[in-house]
């Protein structure tokens, strides 16, 4: 299993560039994922290193194989890569066992070869007893799991997958990202994910690459990705986040719009009297009840329960935090009123001001005092 | 999933993908890409490129030292007389349209979207002209409602005096009216059919009554295709040859295409720089339309409400008002189409044909005795079919070709291709015979000689003008398949060749058949441009109707016209039991 290399990879349709100097490396056996909202260039990045959309420049190399350069570029038929499809692309003419043995066949791979492969493919995939039906005779999750026989049945380098989940219900889709993990693993094959699900990123991958509007904006492993997110952007991407405006009133300290209040944070290089923005998980606003004091080296708000949505496993609050609606996560029930906020400064992210948040949820989530 | 083969480890893979011919540096698709590219370019400007240049030339083009010079364009307009040809093109193009749009229009809101007794009927029986060429029309018209067409004698005898004229441009314009309803008649039908239903709903819950909901919805929904559809009738009558050759011709009333066929076939010393000059002219006109057209269905593309969410539509009542309609519907049909073909058919098995006589006196065989005992009329039928069948084929696989390059590939000329399989759209039939005839007189490696005057001469021309329905015939079925068929089947080492041969080829195999029907229906039925290509052992229906009309053997005509009308009745209906076969065992596989 070879080693991934994508290096300064553009791609431009006339003078709309969607991929922007796209550079990483994926280790061997390394389960990678490229995660944006849509129309972020993440399947387009997919479509390239498959060979089915020709970069404007840039290189991509599998080991030792060059597949795009400048003056080379080897076409999808010549790069040995196993793709599964958003969509699965089962032809549908032909049996599951057929469909198989379409790429065999066109290697030329002798006819008990062929057969043994197959049966070995749909083994892996639990499907042997389906090889003579047609792809309309089968469920979504039957299908899913039949592309992905196809493509590796005749062991390629990488593995690609194209949001192979997402057309399935939600909650076939937990049990099938739970069983493509153990696939995976168990077979050790380089494979790049393309999702826009942060969770099933989160999930799966060893390492997530998270793009936006055509940049790479970090690389890292999932832990990385949630705790230390690289932009604000990625951070309302990644897992819920609140954001609070505010100024630099010194090193480890910035004074908060919504409530004018001063909270300490983690040490930075900005200087006193700059723009910044403050983020901070739901999960890390811990809510004190009214009466408990607080412990030190803490920051301490106060705010106003809204509303309280109880979702399962645990309690989601909204409060008023100054002009602002932000949302704390507790398992504690039963809320409201005035209650005190705690966050320890290493909580919270500092990012430079930027407009995080689209237009119309900055609107949202602001109140008209 | 216990039996897991350990994956191997940096070494070469298992199997790797075929290493794919590459003859003189360049992949197989794209020598079939560029071939496709070369074959059209050739076959589309073969007779575009010799007109352009005859029309600038003082002689004829396969004479030595001709000079090049505007004479030929100042000769048209003023010895040839062409400026009174332009008008009376334009008044029969704009007549026409003007009448199919009073036709096709109401028939259309009439039929789609209120409740009429008989809809579906109606709605079936404007495919006729699928079966009916205009030329075989044209004959219907003249046998029933010409001077001394059956009826005309008729309310002659009863009125006194005949109220219409059909050799007048507006006698003409409404024969042509009546051919080309239907495809008003379809594009507006398809339009209301696609529209979402629930704004007419809406209309009705805010108090709308039907009338209203007619006129303030339905009709504004029309605009989009009822001017594309404008534009496609005027195109189509600036280029038909048939009902002005049948019906102006006698009384001297020239259009474009007579114009040509005047000056080109029936002078003795036909002078051949004018007759440049005049199809330069038609064509610039055509083309202009064609691209017009083509603009304006992209943006028409736009206004189309198609939404993913079927809602029924529910039909309006009409009240009354639908007796009336299903009865001027009914008189299109029974008067337009019904009547005129019946009675050529008739016309078939007797010996003559007026209401004066009972026709059921002298019913006879004769006229079909005529046609089976000359080898030569024979002859004529044989070649219709050995055009339609071999055209057929070869039209639909470059029709095939020309969409896969077009739609389904990374060739940079991929666009170019798909202008270039419906550029004949814009070549009226005659021009492209006579373009054909001159590029003839051009063609290196002496295959000029050895194509004039063969059936391969008549299937270029006829299936050059075909390539458009063809391609266009196919090119939807193409965009129903999803591309992740074809990504899927790349990626698992197909090159482009394989990728068609192993999946889109079985998948498109119904769109092909559909293809070939159709493209064989309309081959049938053309005549125009082997008017000047046919020679005396290559004529084919069409041509020698016109020849035993010109001598005043209409019954033989009728014969002929009978003739056709059941070949292609019959094959169609064939071919629909054998899809309609397929498809049963089809699903019976699956």
């Amino acid at each position: 299993m070879p080693e991934v290399k994508v290096a300064h990879l553009s791609k431009r349709f006339g003078d709309n560039a969607v991929l922007r100097d796209i550079s990483f490396t994926i280790a061997d056996g390394e389960f990678f994922t490229l995660l944006g909202p849509s129309g972020c260039g993440k399947s387009t990045t997919l479509a390239c290193i498959a060979g089915l959309e020709q970069p404007t420049s840039g290189s991509i190399a599998v080991g030792a194989a060059t597949f795009v350069d400048a003056g080379t570029f080897v076409p999808p038929e010549g790069r040995n890569l196993g793709m599964v499809f958003q969509s699965y692309a089962l032809w549908p003419h032909m049996t599951v066992a057929q469909n198989l043995a379409m790429p065999l066949k066109i290697r030329k791979v002798d006819r008990r070869e062929q057969d043994t492969l197959i049966t070995e493919a749909l083994g892996k995939v639990g499907l042997a007893e389906l090889r003579d039906r047609y792809p309309h005779q089968l469920s979504g999750g039957q299908q899913q799991r039949v592309a992905l026989a196809r493509a590796l049945v005749y062991s390629p380098g990488v593995l690609l997958l194209d949001e192979p989940l997402s057309n399935l219900d939600a909650k076939l889709r937990d049990q099938a990202r739970a069983w493509l993990k153990r696939l995976q693993t168990e077979l050790g094959i380089t494979t790049v994910y393309v999702t826009h699900d942060q969770e099933e990123a989160l999930a799966l991958s060893d390492r997530i690459a998270v793009m936006s509007k055509g940049d790479m904006v970090q690389i890292g492993a999932p832990e990385e990705i949630y705790e230390r997110p690289a932009t604000a952007e990625v951070a309302a991407f990644v897992g819920r986040c609140n954001f609070l405006t505010g100024t630099a009133t010194g090193p480890r300290e910035v004074r908060l719009d919504c409530t004018g209040q001063a909270v300490a944070v983690p040490g930075t290089a900005v200087t006193a009297g700059t723009r910044v923005t403050v983020a901070i998980r739901p999960e890390r606003l811990e809510i004190l009840p009214p009466g408990r004091t607080a412990p030190a080296d803490v920051n301490v708000l106060t705010a106003q329960v809204l509303t309280s949505s109880y979702v399962g496993a645990r309690h989601e609050y909204d409060l008023r935090l100054g002009d602002h609606v932000s949302e704390a996560e507790t398992s504690r029930p039963g809320l409201a009123g005035e209650v005190t906020l705690v966050a320890e400064p290493a909580a919270f992210l500092l990012y430079p001001t930027t407009d995080a948040l689209p237009q119309d949820v900055e609107a949202l989530i602001t109140i008209a005092q | 999933m216990t039996t897991l083969s350990p994956p191997r480890r940096g070494s070469a893979p298992a199997h790797p993908p075929p290493r794919y011919r590459r003859p003189l540096g360049l992949t197989r698709e794209s020598w079939l890409q560029y071939g496709v590219l070369l074959l059209l370019a050739v076959l589309v400007l073969a007779p575009v490129v010799p007109t352009l240049y005859q029309s600038f030339l003082d002689r004829p083009l396969y004479e030595a030292g001709g000079v090049l010079g505007a004479g030929n364009y100042v000769r048209l307009f003023t010895e040839a007389g062409f400026g009174r040809v332009v008008l009376n093109t334009a008044l029969f193009a704009g007549l026409t349209t003007v009448l199919s749009l009073l036709i096709a229009v109401p028939m259309a809101v009439i039929v789609v979207r209120t409740k009429l007794p008989g809809g579906r009927v109606f709605a079936a029986a404007m495919q006729w002209p699928f079966f009916i060429s205009s030329l075989i029309l044209g004959f219907g018209w003249i046998t029933m409602y010409g001077p001394a067409g059956f009826v005309s004698v008729e309310v002659r005898r009863v009125l006194g005096f005949l109220p219409w004229d059909l050799y007048t441009i507006p006698g003409m314009a409404l024969t042509e009216a009546v051919a080309l309803a239907p495809i008003v008649y379809t594009f507006c039908a398809n339009a209301l059919r696609q529209s979402d239903a629930s704004l007419e709903a809406a209309a009705q819950v805010c108090g709308a009554g039907p009338l209203r909901v007619l006129r303030s919805v339905i009709l504004p929904l029309l605009r989009p295709p009822v001017v594309y559809s404008s534009i496609l009738v005027i195109s189509m009558s600036v280029e038909t040859l048939s009902v002005p050759l049948l019906f102006g011709q006698p009384v001297g009333i020239d259009v474009f295409s007579t114009f040509l066929y005047r000056n080109g076939l029936q002078s003795i010393n036909p002078d051949y720089g004018v007759l440049g000059a005049a199809s330069a002219i038609i064509l610039v006109v055509t083309i202009t339309l064609v691209a017009l057209q083509a603009k304006l269905l992209k943006n028409a593309q736009r206004f189309v409400s198609v939404r993913g969410k079927a809602t029924r539509p529910r039909p309006l009542d009409l009240g009354w008002l639908k007796w009336i309609s299903a009865a001027a519907i009914a008189f299109y049909v029974v008067m337009g189409a019904l009547i005129p073909i019946g009675g050529l058919v008739f016309r078939s098995f007797t010996q003559v044909f007026t209401p004066l006589q009972s026709p059921f006196k002298s019913l006879t065989g004769d006229n079909y005795e005529r046609i089976f005992t000359y080898p030569v009329y024979v002859q004529s039928i044989v070649n219709s079919l050995l055009v339609a069948a071999i055209g057929a084929v070869l039209v639909s696989v470059l029709s095939l070709a020309a969409v896969m390059v077009a739609r389904r590939s990374s060739f940079r000329f991929g666009r170019a291709v798909e202008y270039l399989a419906l550029a004949p759209q814009a070549m009226p039939g005659i021009i492209v015979g006579i373009g054909l005839f001159w590029a003839l007189a051009f063609a290196p490696f002496g295959l000029g000689s050895l194509l004039q005057g063969t059936l391969w001469v008549l299937i270029i021309g006829f299936g050059l003008r075909a390539l458009p329905s063809g391609f266009g015939s196919i090119s939807p079925s193409i965009m129903q398949i999803g591309r992740e068929l074809d990504n899927a089947a790349r990626v698992s080492g197909a090159d482009w060749v394989r990728t068609f041969t192993r999946i889109l080829a079985a998948l498109l195999r119904p769109a092909f058949a559909g293809a070939l029907i159709l493209t064989f229906v309309t081959l049938l039925k053309e005549y125009s441009p082997a008017v000047f290509l046919a020679s005396a052992d290559t004529n084919i229906i069409g041509t020698t109707m016109l020849e035993l009309w010109v001598q005043g053997n209409t019954g033989s005509v009728a014969a002929l016209a009978s003739l056709q009308i059941a070949i292609t009745a019959t094959f169609v209906g064939l071919a629909g039991l054998l899809l309609k076969g397929r498809h049963q065992k089809a699903d019976d596989n699956a």
